[in-house]
């Protein structure tokens, strides 16, 4: 198989755990941990996308003549490369968010088990 | 490029609610005129986009760069922005607001003015997530700890679909070497469902939108009219600006549309609470934006407007169980408000709903348009719970030190005066013979509505008049996995 189906093939299973994760852990950390799996191989698959023109980074150190083998090695995509930098911020600064408020709901449920956050379980606790 | 081109003005309109945050931040007591400047000068793009003084689109650094389009499609939207956080801004002059709750509605502001003028796949992305942080910082503004669970739920989901999302672009880009929408029109299915799930889901549109009702239903009133408002929207308009460049979404988005209208009826007839059958409401009302894209602006203008005023007087009703409704009395600033809303999502003239109802009905065909007829009774008889409550009298409060608060708030009196006049307005310009049949219409589907109401009240009472609860964490994944699915499937 071509290395690039295939890498696209695994990054589609990357993001299919990740999925099932998030629709199937109780608890609350695993699935912002699932969200992170799906954020992960979105990135690679940025990646992927960037390097299937070349692997040489698009940068021009110093005038490079037209014969020299710098010349005409393949360029990576830089377009992709430069969104999914953005991407990775706001996935990162999510997280961040999202671990903050999980730490302040484990004052609720130290186990932070989806059951303990679900609709009315709040007032049944309150009048145990 | 000249200083003060309509360009750079466009630029700097978009990036003034951000410097104004930060501005704020360092000299809090300008955040409200800032929060008002901002909305003034969103409100005065849209009225310069209606005038046709800008540029239908603006391209920025190249083949590569971002493309803003500040288009017919935006400026209804724009509008809604600029008048519903206007609105929320007035409506909590007089009160201290909680902590950073004005720079988060400046960034909100920002956020959603360049997700409705924002046309390629990455800039959209951006906007959304920044809409999508900004909201979940507003819902934890209390902190109470079901808020912060619900703003967990809100984050999760939402930076999941835009995950997807993400993934639907690469896609793109790798058949189309593009991120333009239109780029969009040759894709795959594949990269199609995935864009229109995160978009769907955003929307709050059909089974990948039940995050909607209890989101909305429990944030504070402020933060629910901001929501149910507008932030819906910004899911809304990259779907229309989408069925409009792909053509094998035309019938696509539209049955969704239905599909997700009767979904939210249902939802909305059964529901016993008051905050719910509003967020339920917006869910079906949102479902009925996407019908037709050239009317779907006006119409989430006229809802958004009166759903905002809704959720803000919601503050003030004496209870949320629909079950005692008849038997406590509300204030007239609530009840007058709680009024004219209704009437005006159920489009009865001369308010800003009725002209954007009678626009949609003149567009679609006939079965369709039945279809919507039915729809609306739907929507009539859910307002009707609403209407029994008595008219509290007037009568002079025991001691003056206990003065509450003002019976009308000037947030909600922008938002009743901006559905009044632009109502009137639109209906004077537009005007035709074909006003009395369909004023006629609306007063035969209101009373269609109210008999509805009277036949589904006995019902209530029954045990078995309920509906499967569809909104614990599991069904909302679920819900966005089967949406995505039936998309990948139906899509070709």
């Amino acid at each position: 198989m071509e290395a690039f189906r295939l890498l696209e093939l695994l990054i589609l299973v990357a993001v299919l755990v990740g999925f099932v994760g998030l629709l199937l852990r109780r608890n609350l950390f695993l699935k912002v941990l699932a969200m992170d799996v799906i954020g992960s191989a979105v990135v690679a698959l940025f990646v992927l996308v960037a390097a299937r023109s070349g692997l040489q980074s698009p940068i021009l150190a110093a005038p490079v003549a037209a014969e020299s083998a710098m010349a005409t090695l393949p360029l990576a995509d830089p377009i992709p490369q430069a969104v999914i930098l953005t991407a990775i911020v706001i996935g990162l600064s999510i997280q961040a968010l999202l671990l903050v408020v999980i730490t302040r709901l484990s004052r609720v449920d130290p186990s932070l088990d989806l059951g303990s956050f679900e609709m009315g379980s709040f007032e049944t606790r309150g009048r145990r | 490029m000249p200083p003060l081109s309509s360009e750079s003005l466009l630029i700097g309109w978009l990036l003034l609610p951000f410097s104004a945050a930060f501005l704020a931040a360092l000299v809090p007591p300008l955040a409200r005129w800032l929060a008002l400047a901002c909305c003034l000068a969103t409100a005065a793009v849209a009225a310069a986009i209606q005038a046709g003084a800008l540029p239908a689109s603006l391209h920025l650094l190249g083949p590569y760069g971002v493309v803003l389009q500040p288009d017919a499609l935006a400026a209804p939207f724009l509008l809604l922005d600029a008048l519903v956080c206007g609105a929320v801004v007035l409506d909590g002059w007089r009160r201290p607001m909680p902590g950073p709750f004005l720079l988060l509605l400046m960034v909100l502001h920002g956020g959603l003015a360049s997700a409705f003028v924002a046309v390629d796949l990455i800039s959209l992305y951006v906007t959304l997530e920044v809409v999508g942080i900004s909201a979940f910082l507003l819902i934890l503004i209390t902190r109470s700890e079901r808020c912060l669970w619900l703003a967990l739920r809100y984050l999760l989901i939402s930076n999941t679909v835009m995950t997807l999302y993400l993934i639907g672009a690469a896609v793109i880009y790798l058949e189309q070497g593009s991120f333009r929408l239109e780029a969009v029109a040759t894709a795959g299915a594949a990269a199609l469902s995935l864009l229109l799930v995160g978009l769907l889901t955003k929307a709050g549109l059909f089974l990948s939108g039940l995050w909607l009702p209890r989101t909305h239903a429990e944030a504070p009133a402020e933060v629910s009219a901001l929501l149910s408002g507008v932030v819906v929207a910004a899911g809304i308009v990259p779907l229309l600006r989408l069925s409009v460049a792909v053509p094998t979404l035309a019938t696509v988005l539209p049955t969704i549309g239905l599909a997700s209208a009767g979904l939210g009826l249902l939802f909305a007839l059964v529901e016993a609470d008051a905050k719910r059958l509003l967020a339920w409401s917006t869910l079906s009302q949102m479902g009925l934006v996407l019908l037709v894209p050239a009317a779907g602006g006006l119409y989430a203008l006229g809802h958004g407007l009166a759903k905002s005023a809704l959720f803000l007087v919601a503050r003030r009703f004496p209870g949320r169980d629909l079950a005692g409704w008849a038997g406590r009395t509300l204030p007239a600033g609530v009840l007058v408000t709680l009024w004219i809303c209704s009437l005006s999502i159920e489009g009865v003239p001369p308010l800003l709903g009725y002209v954007a109802k009678s626009n949609l009905d003149r567009i679609l065909p006939g079965p369709t348009g039945l279809l919507l007829s039915l729809l609306s009774v739907g929507t009539a008889a859910v307002f009707a719970r609403l209407w029994s409550a008595p008219l509290q009298p007037s009568a002079p409060l025991p001691d003056a030190a206990a003065q509450p608060e003002p019976a009308w708030s000037p947030g909600v009196l922008l938002l009743l005066a901006a559905l009044v006049l632009l109502g009137a307005g639109e209906a004077i310009r537009g005007w035709s013979p074909s006003l009395g049949p369909s004023a006629a219409k609306a007063a035969l589907v209101l009373a269609a509505g109210m008999g509805l109401h009277r036949l589904l009240q006995p019902l209530r009472r029954r045990d078995w008049f309920r509906l499967p609860d569809l909104e614990a964490f599991p069904d909302l994944i679920g819900g966005i996995g089967v949406v995505g699915a039936g998309l990948l499937v139906w899509v070709r």
